[in-house]
């Protein structure tokens, strides 16, 4: 009897998430077909698996160049967190004075302060320092903003190191720098992980930044943006809005895929220790 | 000594200092920016900018109807928000956490909207809603998808909370998940043995053991709906009849569109006030109830 009303319960679930990746695979399906038979046979099997739409979405909203400038985005600011936060996370970790305590109230404020409540003057910002509209003043921003979650993930990870192990090295004679590079940075790998995860499809998936800093420039668009700018206007080019939107997705679901371990059972790993 | 303590000094310059750098110039500087530009008439581009004191403080409380009509939107949508897309993932959880061999490609399947881009998301809907229904309505003839979604205040009202469950209810589940894992299962068996049912043991065991993990899942769902605003813009523009309008829209159209600088920024402290008040009222609440096993 017991078994039985639990099952009830689990089919549900099951059942549920195929429903969830039903608006996916609709899109799919339907991003192969020309608009008449969209409307026609909207739930079939699209009649052939011609690839012509995607040839000519891909040539005709230059993806090349889109898809180039959100990988450059995307891997410049991961690898610039990477290299700031988890130095910035451990020095503040392990030094303890006023300037290290104001530090990090700096940089973690930013977090209880809602984005849409500072964008405005943010965009102001960058056009006085002659910045918008370019791809640095992107990253920089990117960087910027991506940086207190970061920071704050790797100073919980960082307080539950052991700190005996960079005692032992310093007694060996190592210097600072080194200790951090060799023994503490290896470490930080589980974090670090998540951290990567996090924030390399945040910037892959960004738009609003991404439109308030580069605004039209289209030589520095990524590629949400520039598909939001695209068919937003005029969603009635369904036959090539359809292909751009799987074009987009294929990059974080092979991402998502590599990474689903990490993503599935780590994302909270930081979260939670806070 | 001194030397020490000036060497100690540049080790942490070198280590902070640039980190800390990014963060003043993409978020506390614009933040403190908006401090003073609150205090100021100006549409954001001409030179001239009068100082008004309060004045844009006055007019959000005294005439903005748009302004309150956009927070009841807000808080309207939070309810629903924070009700549902919890009480989903927390029964996802429940099931996926107790099933090993196959709940890694449901998990992942719960998961994939999450991660997939707010204008992807927008646009699927969007076709979803406006051709996807129309043919659904030719295939069957049901009223139901010949329903004005986007068109309807009420009907968009259910849209953005149906969409915006959908795409998130994966980092709620996750998080449930973590938080489940960590219960011991002896107490679980000590329940069953006592002959508690399922619904009792889920209740009054499960729920105040995963205290910390649904306050994190409260919190994280209380501001995510506060800060609605990337789905209001690529998806009903605060539409129809500004039926969607989030606070944090109605800030970025005062400044973007109407050219409101100094208002905008007004409202854009008044919204972070408000925020910060719920958030650590919620905080208190939840922290209040968290029990160790």
């Amino acid at each position: 009897m017991k078994r039985r009303k639990i099952s009830i319960t689990n089919v549900l679930v099951f059942v549920a998430s195929v429903l969830w990746l039903l608006p996916l695979l609709i899109i799919f399906l339907n991003s192969f077909k020309p608009y008449n038979d969209m409307m026609q046979h909207f739930l079939a099997l699209p009649k052939s698996w011609n690839l012509d739409m995607y040839f000519e979405t891909w040539s005709k909203f230059n993806f090349p160049t889109l898809i180039m400038n959100t990988l450059l985005y995307t891997v410049v600011s991961v690898i610039g967190i990477m290299i700031l936060a988890p130095m910035a996370a451990y020095k503040l970790a392990r030094t303890k004075s006023k300037l290290s305590t104001l530090c990090f109230v700096v940089i973690i404020m930013p977090m209880m302060v809602p984005f849409q409540s500072y964008m405005i003057t943010l965009t102001r910002l960058v056009s006085k320092v002659g910045l918008i509209g370019t791809k640095t003043g992107y990253i920089l921003v990117t960087i910027g903003l991506l940086m207190p979650l970061a920071v704050y993930m790797i100073h919980g990870f960082v307080k539950n190191v052991p700190i005996e192990l960079e005692e032992c090295a310093k007694i060996d004679g190592a210097g600072k720098l080194r200790i951090y590079f060799l023994i503490v940075f290896p470490l930080l790998k589980p974090i670090l992980t998540t951290v990567i995860v996090l924030d390399a499809l945040a910037t892959w998936n960004d738009i609003i930044t991404n439109q308030l800093i580069v605004g039209s420039n289209a030589a520095a668009m990524n590629l949400q943006n520039a598909l939001y700018m695209q068919f937003s206007a005029q969603t009635s080019d369904w036959e090539h809005a359809l292909p751009g939107i799987v074009m987009s997705m294929i990059p974080s679901l092979i991402f998502f895929i590599v990474m689903q371990k990490n993503i599935v059972g780590g994302v909270t790993a930081g979260a939670i220790k806070g | 000594m001194k030397r020490k303590k000036l060497k100690d000094f540049l080790i942490f310059a070198m280590f902070v200092f640039p980190a800390v750098a990014f963060v003043l110039f993409a978020t506390d500087i614009p933040f403190f920016m908006n401090l003073y530009y609150s205090f100021f008439n100006w549409n954001g581009v001409s030179r001239d900018m009068a100082f008004v004191g309060f004045d844009n403080f006055i007019k959000i409380f005294s005439n903005d109807g748009l302004f309150w009509k956009s927070v009841q939107f807000t808080l309207k949508y939070a309810v629903f928000y924070v009700v549902i897309v919890n009480a989903i993932a927390f029964v996802i959880a429940l099931v996926l956490s107790k099933e090993k061999k196959s709940s890694s490609v449901v998990r992942a399947f719960y998961y994939v909207p999450y991660i997939i881009s707010l204008t992807a998301i927008g646009l699927i809907w969007k076709f979803i809603l406006g051709p996807g229904f129309g043919a659904l309505y030719d295939m069957t003839g049901w009223e139901f998808f010949d329903w004005s979604w986007l068109g309807t205040g009420k009907l968009a009202f259910i849209v953005v909370v149906v969409m915006t469950v959908w795409q998130n209810v994966g980092f709620y589940m996750v998080n449930y998940i973590a938080g489940i894992v960590t219960i011991p299962k002896e107490l679980l068996e000590a329940a069953q043995i006592d002959g508690a049912t399922r619904f009792q043991t889920v209740w009054k065991i499960t729920v105040p053991l995963i205290m910390p993990s649904i306050s994190i899942c409260m919190l994280t769902a209380l501001t995510f709906a506060f800060k609605l605003f990337d789905v209001i813009m690529v998806f009903t523009k605060g539409g129809p009849a500004n039926a969607t309008m989030s606070v944090a829209y109605n800030i970025y159209q005062e400044a973007f569109v109407n050219g409101k600088y100094g208002l905008a920024t007004a409202k854009s402290l008044v919204f972070v006030a408000f925020v910060l008040v719920v958030t650590v009222i919620q905080l208190r609440v939840t922290k209040g109830k968290e029990v160790e096993a």
